[in-house]
């Protein structure tokens, strides 16, 4: 029972070799830290626009650059923006 | 309890006809002062394309409430709301703690740049600081 109980992380470990070549993930640089108002207001379209690429998706942290108080406070003002219509949920 | 601060908005169906609209919003204004809130602000957006189609239309008239109470005539509108045909989708949101949240944030960062300025020397506060000293 011991033995067997050792083998199983000796296995995983080996599949973890395979990690080792795969390139290291290239992110798209953030951008420069900018300011978020106090009050992240979910009405105002024009202003949420700039956190959403074409798609139509929230634009993640790590290429928003900004903290992630900011970041939670802008991605609910966007939800509720478009469950009003305001913001799609996806842009074709 | 009392006091907190909500934002209504709705769209109305764009084929009722303009007095209908009229109508409803002003039964939901009564409704409101009714139930014991008061109505800080009624935005009349009027006409706007929605970002998708709902319930088959591709044009919306919001309507937005700003309303001040405790939560009872909120309740109260929602369930009215959800009943009415003309209102194809509405959203309430509590805004005042936030705000209030917006309000702290920029106080304390006035005091902050307050002190750094008593801290750095700059012409003014250097004289001050002179005019202090003589005192």
């Amino acid at each position: 029972m011991a033995e067997n109980d050792f083998e199983v992380p000796r296995e995983n470990m080996g599949g973890e070799e395979g990690f080792g070549d795969k390139a290291p993930r290239r992110f798209q640089r953030r951008r420069p830290r900018q300011v978020i108002p106090d009050y992240v207001d979910w009405r105002d379209v024009d202003y949420l626009r700039q956190f959403i690429p074409e798609r139509g998706k929230i634009m993640p942290r790590r290429i928003s650059g900004i903290s992630a108080k900011d970041q939670r406070r802008i991605a609910t003002a966007i939800k509720r923006a478009r469950s009003m219509a305001l913001l799609p949920f996806v842009w074709e | 309890m009392a006091n907190r601060t909500y934002e209504v908005m709705y769209i109305v169906d764009p084929e009722t006809a303009a007095d209908k609209i009229v109508e409803l919003n002003e039964t939901i204004g009564k409704l409101i002062e009714k139930e014991g809130g008061t109505i800080v602000r009624m935005d009349d957006i009027g006409m706007r394309t929605l970002a998708y189609p709902i319930k088959k239309r591709k044009d919306g008239y919001y309507v937005l409430y700003e309303v001040d109470g405790s939560g009872q005539e909120i309740m109260e509108l929602e369930r009215r709301m959800r009943v009415n045909d003309a209102i194809i989708r509405f959203v309430t949101v509590r805004v005042d703690e936030d705000r209030k949240k917006a309000l702290k944030m920029q106080a304390k960062r006035e005091k902050r740049t307050s002190q750094r300025l008593k801290f750095r020397k700059t012409e003014e506060t250097a004289e001050t600081a002179g005019e202090l000293q003589e005192a």
